[in-house]
């Protein structure tokens, strides 16, 4: 079993940058207009998650 | 590839900064990451009219509507108009916000200034700890750009900040997480500005109305990112129009998503380098706006980079004077305007109500959340206890505040 991490679905994504904003560990970057997780940066805090107004970021096991 | 400054982010603050450091002398460079400036917008497009004063921007076809005044209704929907008879004709403009930045980036580039596009900010280059300007990666190709100054006019998101050392982190209580329609065909006279309060329209924010004529209105929602939850401003907004009787018959012709910094502004010089707007979180913590502080800081840094440059100085002491001129013109404004944001963010529902209430038929003498602020008070004289800070401030800074 992998540890939970956050995932944006790029189907959803409509590159505001809010989660990129709201995470504490630079664990978010823009990338071709979609939000991408390094997931081995992701901490877990599921701020991202909160923040996104579309709801396009679920946490995943990695 | 050298130049006297380097500014990263071509939105109104780059744009501004750009212009005015090149109309000193700079030799100036503006990137942008994205192919076409203005685009996406991401923004509700509502601005004060006190921009007629600076004259940044020429002609008018970035100007949508003018407002006429704004209504703001409490959760039970009692009503506080601020009309432009009472505030003294001054209100403020709804703009198209793709055109409003290309005639800000226009002016820049008629001023002197240089401009690239598809070219992303990678990193901050470094000789020994001093920052010497940007690596950029401009259709997969990564190349330097030396500059004596780096100016970080890249968002609430700002990466350059974060590279040069500085705390640029948002908490979830500091962000608003927005979402907004831009709706066509409403058949609805409005032409007042609307906004929305209450914990179950928009808890910690607001939902707002801007009409921008012909039956075409930005409908957009702030959810404090601390109190949303996955996907709840866009849940809430699409409510909010299903229950109103002339919206819910529009027709979407745009969506929009965004993240708007309520945060007290971060630190904004280092050596050889600024952070200018949103980067700065040069913000109004009760509007969220930034436009306006955005432009105000932009003429600064971009009179401040013409000094350094004649003077060859671009060490942070004497960059100094940039963060004591924005903190003159606007800082007490965006600190008051933050602690109101703390005390109302602290008040419920009934609490709205009532102030509302007591303010319904009141004559302000101004367009502003300064206005509405001073209303509150003279009618609250308990609420001084709280407020006593804020006046404070409001005195220190009256005759240039908005």
């Amino acid at each position: 079993m992998g540890k939970l991490r956050a995932f944006v679905d790029v189907h959803d994504c409509l590159s505001c940058g809010g989660c990129v904003s709201i995470c504490p560990v630079d664990a978010i970057i823009m990338n071709n207009k979609v939000a991408v997780v390094l997931p081995e940066k992701c901490i877990s805090c599921e701020q991202c998650v909160n923040t996104c107004p579309v709801g396009a970021i679920s946490m995943e096991e990695k | 590839m050298k130049y006297d400054t380097v500014i990263v982010g071509a939105g109104p603050a780059g744009s501004v900064t750009a212009r005015f450091a090149a109309e000193a002398g700079a030799k100036v460079l503006l990137i942008d990451r994205r192919p076409e400036i203005g685009i996406p917008v991401l923004c509700g497009e509502g601005i004060s009219q006190r921009i007629d004063k600076w004259n940044m921007l020429e002609g008018s076809d970035w100007i949508a509507t003018k407002m006429d005044g704004a209504k703001i209704y409490a959760p039970d929907d009692t009503m506080v108009t601020l009309s432009k008879e009472m505030a003294g004709n001054e209100t403020g403009y709804v703009v198209y916000r793709d055109r409003f930045d290309k005639e800000l980036a226009r002016q820049a580039g008629k001023a002197g200034a240089e401009i690239l596009l598809k070219t992303e900010a990678v990193d901050l280059l470094k000789k020994k700890d001093k920052i010497t300007g940007i690596k950029v990666n401009q259709f997969g190709e990564e190349f330097d750009i030396e500059a004596d100054l780096v100016v970080g006019c890249d968002g609430v998101e700002s990466k350059v900040g974060k590279w040069a050392g500085i705390n640029t982190m948002v908490k979830p209580i500091d962000l608003e997480t927005c979402f907004q329609y831009t709706l066509e065909n409403v058949d609805w006279p409005e032409d007042y500005c609307e906004f929305y309060l209450g914990k179950k329209r928009a808890p910690g924010g607001y939902v707002w109305v801007f009409p921008k004529g012909n039956g075409e209105f930005n409908v957009g929602i702030g959810v404090l990112a601390s109190l949303s939850s996955p996907g709840k401003p866009k849940a809430l907004l699409d409510q909010f129009i299903a229950n109103h009787p002339n919206l819910k018959k529009g027709s979407p012709i745009r969506m929009l998503t965004g993240a708007v910094s309520v945060a007290k502004p971060v630190e904004t010089v280092k050596d050889n380098l600024l952070l200018v707007g949103d980067a700065a979180r040069h913000a109004d913590a009760i509007t969220g706006g930034g436009l306006t502080t955005s432009l105000e800081g932009g003429k600064i840094a971009g009179e401040v980079i013409g000094d350094a440059i004649e003077n060859q100085q671009f060490d942070s002491d004497f960059l100094e004077v940039y963060e004591k001129r924005w903190k003159q013109a606007f800082g007490q404004k965006l600190l008051r305007n933050y602690l109101v944001k703390e005390i109302l963010l602290d008040m419920d529902d009934k609490t709205l109500n009532m102030l509302a209430d007591s303010l319904k038929d009141y004559k302000f003498e101004e367009f502003s959340t300064l206005s509405l602020v001073k209303a509150l008070v003279l009618k609250h004289p308990t609420l001084l206890m709280k407020l006593k800070p804020l006046m404070k401030l409001s005195e220190k800074s009256k005759g240039k505040d908005e």
